[in-house]
């Protein structure tokens, strides 16, 4: 599916910036410009975008298993955010992107930005580093259906948050502010779309960060050594290295099956399982990693954080578990007993002509 | 560990279409009393109805009356039967274990003797590993085989031998010879369960079923040509068995139909908040398990041995088994009763009172979580 010379030196570039102390720092100051410029310069934010929109090419594939390595370093910047979210929309509805930071919104559901004459009005909050993009890109409602917006950030009024895990989720209010460009969306492109896609960004980088974290585990635990040997040969701490493995196998798989669906359709069967999954993960995997690893866990300079942090802050965006659970519960029960196997066996493609 | 995505070609896809065709056909819903998954009711002429359609020991090679077909394949119709609640008790054990094992370890003779019976749904096994002293810790077995004239006599008591009062042979872990590591010294033996000096004696179980059995052995006489594979070499032969066993739709179907036919029953009834979210979130799961199961399924095809990946997902999909059936228990106010008229208390019924064996049957998940562990850290 992916390109793996691809996949290694963008593994070699995240190794180089992520560090322990960088991304401490990049939460300390909110941005690390320095971060930003290194993923730019091998045009790592744009990959997976139309290459007429300013896109560096590529498949939908490698976007989405860049940012599963992406989680793996807790990379502190908005990749997910300019390529396959705000990209997605703009490019979608023929808008140039530029070559800085943008930030898609709304984010939340249950927020809506309306667009009349050329001007944005109303409130999108957790906007992933709302501060330091360049633009926002605005999933707008207009009379006449839904359009993409490119508007200043510096025009909209902006209260500084954070996630748990101490990443920029701004909030923004707009009022009746020009826009830069703006354009129709593309077909299918709506608020419920966004939301599908943002999902499958977080499960993605929620994959990687479980996968590392899973790693973590097993190498403190061979290290560290308790009534002479090392803790990770006793049972009970096994049992945290097999569950925190476990989690991360479970939604690394979900994870990658979702990304080959996604390339074909709109996936929402594989989607919304994996970001359920995803969910589940970071509680069960984030408890067992950090119970192997006692008090050291438990403090910044342990590494640990940067991962169970991000995880517990992912979960809940994009969708959390009760949302998930909810919208495919009630389409499992709207489909009937005897569709539920084939849908289990065959996802989204359940309905299709092919298993009919 | 390594677990590649995967997905059906074509040609699977429409081999999973024909078995849907066929239980559609042959087992109508309504029509039989289904079973919880490979606790599904022992029916000879069902498994022979099956093998007629070539689908009992279909990986097996063709010169011994299988089909050559894939474990992917055999994944396929394996997981179709489970979800159903299909009769598959007669020819489960044979198809999955002891037909690969004597293909892989048997002599020709052996092969020709055992595989086309098996392939035709007519042979059935037991499996002869635990006994009374001999659980978790298999090494510890103390059913001996003498050599004499011809072949071995064979002494023992085997436990929790499923099925030994009704099946035909089971493959019996023994000690030929003391040597200084317990590992080595055991060997496997192909007995006829109607030899002489074998005695059956049921174990009732809590559910009130009787399915499994004490075996005693008494000075059996096992003629040489049915020594499977080598002399001493038992326990490796029988790690093999156990990677066969792990990671299969059995462990993490057993409960499925419980949750199906909830559903079924409460159609067109409006479902609230807790039973959606239940109904979500377990197929997510099932989803998520069935994607690690079916790579299994293809690294075995690939020539792989995923023994850890097996181990990772036999515990995490048996856990799962039982916790969706507390999450169900939880969901419905009711005093289940087998006698009910309604299916869905009858699988709850079967269901609880089965569970806790999910976790224990074919290597506890203790067992299993020492085996991953060990393997992860590699």
């Amino acid at each position: 599916m992916s390109d793996p010379v691809l996949l290694q030196s963008v593994e070699r570039v995240l190794e180089d910036v992520c560090t322990h102390e960088s991304i401490q720092a990049a939460e300390q100051s909110g941005w690390a410009p320095e971060i930003w410029q290194a993923l730019a310069g091998v045009g790592l934010p744009w990959l997976g975008l139309d290459e007429r929109a300013g896109g560096t090419g590529g498949e939908l594939g490698d976007a989405l298993e860049v940012l599963r390595i992406a989680g793996r370093h807790a990379l502190p910047a908005p990749l997910a955010e300019t390529g396959l979210l705000a990209g997605w929309l703009a490019s979608g509805a023929g808008l140039s992107l530029g070559s800085g930071p943008v930030a898609p919104a709304p984010v939340r559901p249950d927020e809506v930005l309306e667009l009349e004459g050329g001007r944005l009005s109303g409130r999108a909050s957790r906007v992933p580093w709302a501060r330091a993009a360049e633009r926002i890109a605005a999933l707008a409602r207009t009379g006449q259906g839904w359009a993409v917006a490119l508007v200043d950030p510096s025009a909209a009024t902006l209260e500084p948050r954070v996630n748990l895990a101490g990443e920029p989720r701004d909030g923004l209010r707009f009022d009746a502010v020009e826009v830069e460009s703006w354009a129709p969306a593309a077909p299918g492109v709506d608020p419920a779309a966004l939301q599908y896609r943002g999902a499958l960004t977080r499960v993605m980088l929620m994959s990687g960060a479980l996968e590392r974290m899973s790693e973590l585990t097993l190498e403190y635990t061979a290290e560290r050594h308790q009534f002479g040997r090392p803790v990770g040969r006793f049972q009970a701490v096994q049992q945290y290295l097999v569950s925190a493995a476990q989690d991360a196998a479970l939604v690394g798989m979900a994870g990658r099956v979702a990304a080959r669906e996604a390339e074909r359709g709109p996936a929402r069967f594989e989607i919304g399982a994996a970001k359920l999954l995803a969910n589940r993960a970071a509680h069960s995997a984030t408890r067992a990693a950090h119970q192997a690893h006692g008090a050291m866990g438990m403090t910044r300079e342990y590494p640990l954080h940067h991962w169970s942090r991000r995880l517990w802050a992912w979960r809940s965006e994009y969708g959390d578990e009760l949302a998930w659970s909810g919208r495919l519960g009630r389409e499992v029960a709207a489909a009937g007993a005897d569709a539920l196997y084939p849908t289990i066996a065959g996802g989204s493609a359940a309905g299709s002509p092919r298993d009919p | 560990m390594r677990f590649e995505p995967t997905e059906l070609s074509d040609a699977e896809v429409a081999l999973q279409r024909e078995v849907r065709a066929f239980l559609a056909e042959e087992l109508p819903r309504g029509s039989f009393e289904p079973g919880l998954g490979m606790n599904g009711a022992k029916d000879p002429e069902f498994s022979r109805k099956l093998a007629a359609r070539g689908w009992v020991g279909m990986a097996l090679p063709r010169a011994y009356g299988g089909g050559d077909r894939s474990a992917v394949e055999r994944f396929i119709v394996a997981e179709e039967l489970l979800r159903w609640g299909a009769p598959l008790g007669h020819h489960w054990v044979a198809d999955r274990q002891s037909g690969p094992m004597i293909h892989k370890f048997g002599t020709e003779a052996q092969q020709r003797r055992f595989l086309p019976a098996i392939c035709r749904g007519e042979l059935s096994f037991s499996i002869g590993m635990s006994e009374p002293q001999a659980g978790s810790d298999l090494a510890a077995v103390q059913t001996r085989a003498t050599p004499v004239e011809g072949g071995w006599r064979v002494s023992g008591t085997k436990v929790w031998t499923s099925g030994a009062h009704y099946n035909d042979w089971f493959i019996v872990l023994c000690r030929t010879s003391d040597e200084d590591d317990r590992r080595d010294g055991l060997s496997q033996l192909l007995v006829d369960l109607r030899s002489d000096g074998i005695e059956v004696q049921p174990i009732p179980f809590l559910d009130g079923t009787s399915h499994f059995n004490q075996v005693f052995l008494d000075q059996v006489f096992v003629p040489s040509e049915l020594l499977l594979g080598r002399a001493g070499a038992g326990w490796q032969q029988n790690a093999s068995e156990l990677a066969y066993e792990r990671g299969g739709p059995e462990r993490w179907l057993s409960t499925y139909l419980v949750v199906e036919q909830f559903l079924r029953e409460r159609a067109g009834e409006e479902l609230d908040a807790r039973a959606l979210e239940l109904l979500g979130t377990a197929t997510a799961q099932w989803w998520g398990l069935r994607q690690l199961s079916l790579s299994i399924a293809r690294a075995l095809d690939g020539g792989g041995a995923p023994a850890v990946e097996s181990a990772l997902v036999k515990e995490m999909g048996t856990r799962f088994e039982q916790d969706v059936l507390a999450a169900v228990q939880r969901l419905v106010e009711l005093e289940p009763a087998a006698e009910s008229e309604s299916l869905f208390e009858r699988l709850l019924v079967a269901a609880v009172l089965s569970a806790p064996s999910f976790t224990l049957r074919g290597g506890t998940n203790e067992i299993l979580r020492s085996v991953a562990a060990k393997g992860l850290r590699t």
